[in-house]
């Protein structure tokens, strides 16, 4: 008999599965089509079915055809972005620019490259933006959730293995997400790189997007772990910028944040042709 | 791209595996350890995709662990080869996992270390020595020639290191840093972290 006594008294009893992460965020929560095959469908958007009628020895196509494949994908994610973040001994710094581009065309100059997952933890966003904000998104749902439950603020190792394991059980639908976690934790300031191939990677810097060769060449030229606060924002602020005058699918506005222990905090936010030029003009003040 | 190579000695089993992990032409992270511990005295060495590798040696170290909790007991490394091999077979018309993997192991019954190849197609074969990567090709024959039954660690290690110069030498992609781990009867023990640098005429730079 369902009086209201017992239906309360359902809700209120806690269970084990409140007290730990939910267990079905790798299985699918995405509304996919409503068809027989939704594997298949995703896979024919990406150019496989067509690798399948081709050769029919299925072991091969898997390795072989993987590259091909991401030429012929119709849903293309645009990795034309400079995006940067490094750990030193006061905490995270993160340099960004904000161009769009799709094809020769600059569809934009003031992207937010940048998504705040909770008040001390930011995401990044490279590939396409709408995965990306979408993840990152439900991320911060996630860790949300978690610190309601577990009555204590989520680790950036554990955000970041949460984000991991969904990009991990979509790897093959054709997602392309160049993403970095970074905050401060109990264990000082953390970064993590995930992919959406599936891979996790933990480092003190990382770059990604079409200008991340040239913003590593400033940013492994200036990079120590005992840098000054003004020290180190100018050190991303110039990687960024030296990408964005190399990189014609960089560019827009430099942003640069900074996480500490009292949360992250944005810092600054300069076009970027302008910027170089204003440092030309101050190595010429210093020349003379 | 990956470098492993690994071999079996005189009660120990020797394993390295460059430090690299990168995307295309990039080097994401140069201390990157590919030699992943399974239990006391297994170690899985990983090839292949970082993603895959990472999940697919998680769910085998996760399931060592549930059956020696379950039954008290540790298997064996050729139980170990066995069921991580049916895994990879099972996935590969399905689900597969591009990870190439070497299972080295001691096993305090018999007293002896044992080395397994394993594919991400599901072959498995134990071998005394062998390799993955790019650094098969260079290495083979160097372990062909020079490798005897029952070698002392010593020999083991001055043999492991010729087979890295080869491998740093020829291959065209940079791998100066390895990461060399001994399995014996006390465990998985982190031998050296070597820096190998033939331009200074075959003289190892060690780094611990």
């Amino acid at each position: 008999m369902f009086t209201l006594g017992s239906v309360l008294d359902n809700e209120l009893k806690s269970t084990v599965e409140d007290f730990s992460f939910e267990t079905n965020f790798s299985t699918n929560q995405l509304m996919l089509p409503n068809i027989e095959k939704p594997f298949e469908f995703a896979q024919s958007i990406i150019g496989l079915e067509k690798d399948l009628q081709e050769n029919e020895n299925q072991l091969m196509f898997h390795q072989q055809k993987k590259e091909e494949r991401k030429e012929r994908a119709l849903i293309k994610g645009y990795k034309g972005t400079t995006t940067l973040a490094f750990i030193y001994e006061k905490g995270t710094v993160i340099a960004v620019d904000s161009r769009a581009t799709s094809g020769q065309y600059i569809a934009s100059q003031s992207v937010q490259k940048v998504v705040p997952i909770n008040s001390y933890m930011l995401g990044t966003l490279a590939g396409g933006a709408a995965d990306c904000q979408f993840f990152l998104a439900h991320l911060g749902r996630i860790c949300n959730l978690y610190e309601l439950r577990n009555n204590e603020t989520i680790s950036v190792a554990a955000a970041s293995k949460l984000l991991n394991n969904i990009l991990y059980s979509y790897r093959n639908y054709g997602l392309s997400v160049g993403s970095m976690i970074c905050g401060y934790d109990t264990r000082g300031p953390q970064l993590y790189y995930i992919d959406s191939d599936g891979s996790r990677l933990k480092n003190s810097l990382f770059s990604v997007g079409s200008g991340s060769p040239f913003a590593y060449g400033v940013l492994d030229a200036g990079y120590r772990w005992d840098l000054s606060k003004e020290e180190a924002l100018d050190l991303g602020r110039r990687a960024i910028c030296a990408a964005t005058f190399k990189d014609s699918y960089s560019g827009g506005t430099i942003k640069v944040y900074h996480i500490d222990e009292n949360g992250w905090v944005k810092i600054s936010d300069d076009d970027a042709s302008e910027l170089w030029y204003e440092y030309e003009k101050k190595e010429k003040k210093e020349k003379k | 791209m990956d470098s492993l190579v690994g071999f079996v000695g005189k009660n120990y089993v020797l394993m390295a595996g460059d430090t690299n992990a990168g995307r295309s032409i990039m080097r994401l992270k140069d201390d990157f350890d590919k030699l992943v511990q399974i239990d006391s005295h297994k170690i899985l060495a990983k090839s292949g995709e970082i993603g895959d590798g990472n999940q697919f040696c998680n769910l085998i170290i996760r399931n060592v662990s549930l059956y020696r909790i379950r039954n008290e007991t540790e298997l064996t490394t050729k139980s170990v080869a066995h069921y991580t091999r049916r895994q990879l077979a099972t996935a590969i018309r399905k689900n597969p996992y591009s990870v190439n993997l070497l299972l080295g192991g001691y096993d305090k019954k018999d007293q002896k270390g044992s080395l397994y190849y394993l594919d991400y197609l599901g072959s498995s074969k134990k071998i005394n020595y062998g390799a993955h990567g790019y650094a098969a090709l260079f290495v083979g024959s160097i372990l062909d020639r020079f490798w005897k039954e029952d070698l002392d660690f010593e020999d083991g290690l001055e043999l492991m290191k010729k087979c890295l110069r080869e491998v740093e030498k020829r291959l065209i992609i940079g791998t100066r840093c390895f990461l060399i781990k001994m399995i014996n009867s006390d465990g998985i023990s982190v031998v050296e972290k070597v820096m190998i640098n033939s331009e200074k005429k075959n003289e190892i730079e060690e780094e611990n």
